[in-house]
């Protein structure tokens, strides 16, 4: 059984979350700035995430996506980050810090892995 | 024979009737030469033993030949018609011409791997129709095999070579046919199963059940979240395509966690679980995905709807060498002395 409690501890206390449902809670977060998924992605709220990606960086640059606390995330979800990331402008990309490993594998056998606008990294944003 | 009366105008899918050993390799050995006399590109996916015998007897020429394991290659026969095709994209355009040896049929294969390696011969016919022409022998031990899975041969084969003479078969089903949904009936559960009727929002029950099942199933995590990944996308599929909610049952069969998604819509697709997926991002990557990450997955047309069955066994599995983008690798060769 998928702990679903666990999702939701260490998101960031003083900035109320930009997104959330019974599965999923979407907060800021800072050095670097960017935005922390919490919960399981599926087609119930994969649009939300685009949403959410489409809101969450009023600037331009890197995108920082922190997924270490992501239980789940179906096709739809990441099709939702492939898309953020390719309409950042050229030379920038959206860096997935903490993947899960189900999903790094289910990335590179849809055939997502070498995107030049994604960038896959499992540290933690803590160590940027 | 010179080479240009050899080569061929379409796709030439032939099955090889043999029995025994001296049959098989005077059923291909011949083939292969062929092959090389004419400088083509050639894949033999056979079983180890074969392999062996047949690089023994090409000698120093087996190096001229590429190899691949069946048994890896076609433990999903699914993934064997994407092998074909990274082949015959690999080596389309350099080689002076194409042929391959496939024999995904053994005695011994359980009976739902049987239906799904018959399915794939059919769709062979499909899948490279119109393409690039190349020649694939399917070798069938009659010996070994039962009277109906060579009937069976017989309609999925365009030509059929039995004691030296190669003909076109009189009973093959045709292309068009191939294409027609599989309806053949799938076996009801002996097994005690759950049952779980869902819709949109029960995906993360869905989810759940298959976990937990998994873990009961003392299923090495990583596989039970493959399984997990690949039962969401077929349960969202499933709603997305078909009416209303849809049914769910899993049940253990001798050593596998069996997956059933039932819904009440129709597909049409015949090759939609064989297609690699393009990188824009709208091209349909589920049923792929369940293919790559499970052991086999069943797509049944049935009168009242769609059924699709995912397996998956509770051990470690076979490995496929996923991460190498699917492509047959081919074995160095390492002549056997």
């Amino acid at each position: 059984m998928i702990d679903r409690r666990a999702a939701h501890q260490g998101a960031p206390a003083d900035d109320g979350p930009i997104y959330a449902d019974s599965f999923l809670v979407v907060t800021r977060t800072h050095q670097p700035d960017g935005l922390r998924f919490s919960g399981e992605i599926d087609i119930n709220n994969s649009s939300a995430v685009a949403e959410a990606l489409r809101r969450g960086f009023p600037n331009g640059g890197d995108h920082h996506i922190d997924l270490r606390s992501l239980l789940f995330c179906d096709i739809s979800g990441i099709r939702a980050f492939v898309d953020a990331g390719r309409e950042l402008e050229p030379g920038h990309q959206l860096r997935l810090h903490g993947l899960p490993k189900p999903l790094e594998r289910v990335m590179q056998v849809t055939g997502w892995s070498d995107l030049p606008w994604l960038a896959m990294c499992t540290c933690t944003m803590d160590q940027e | 024979m010179s080479a240009r009366l050899e080569s061929v105008q379409a796709f030439r899918h032939e099955a090889l009737l043999y029995s025994g050993w001296e049959e098989f390799i005077l059923g291909t050995l011949p083939f292969i030469r062929n092959g090389l006399n004419a400088h083509e590109a050639i894949l033999v996916v056979v079983s180890a033993e074969k392999r062996a015998v047949l690089r023994t007897a090409l000698d120093r020429d087996a190096d001229r030949v590429l190899f691949a394991d069946m048994a890896q290659v076609g433990s999903n026969p699914a993934l064997i018609i994407p092998a074909w095709q990274a082949f015959v994209r690999k080596h389309g355009s350099t080689a002076a011409g194409l042929r391959g040896i496939g024999e995904p049929i053994w005695k011994g294969r359980p009976d739902d791997e049987l239906a799904e390696c018959q399915r794939h011969e059919s769709l062979l016919n499909v899948a490279f129709a119109g393409g690039r022409p190349w020649r694939l022998l399917c070798p069938y031990d009659m010996a070994q095999l039962d009277e109906a899975v060579i009937t069976e041969a017989r309609k999925s084969h365009e030509f059929v070579n039995e004691a030296g003479t190669s003909a076109p078969s009189e009973t093959f089903r045709g292309v068009e046919a191939c294409r027609e949904p599989f309806s053949q009936p799938l076996p009801e559960p002996d097994h005690r199963f759950d049952e779980f009727v869902f819709s949109e929002s029960d995906l993360a029950s869905v989810r759940d059940m298959a976990l937990r099942q998994a873990h009961a199933a003392r299923m090495p995590e990583p596989r039970a979240r493959d399984l997990v990944a690949a039962l969401n996308e077929i349960a969202t599929n499933a709603l997305m395509h078909g009416a209303g909610r849809c049914g769910l049952r899993i049940w253990r069969d001798q050593g596998k966690l069996i997956c059933e998604v039932r819904n009440s819509g129709s597909f049409d697709h015949p090759l939609a679980d064989r297609q690699e997926p393009g990188p824009e991002a709208s091209s349909p990557r589920g049923l792929w995905l369940a293919n790559q990450l499970c052991d086999m997955v069943q797509i049944r047309a049935l009168s009242d709807g769609t059924a699709v069955r995912v397996h998956m066994r509770t051990d470690t599995g076979v490995d496929r060498n996923l991460m190498h983008g699917h492509q047959v690798e081919p074995e160095r060769t390492d002549r056997l002395n």
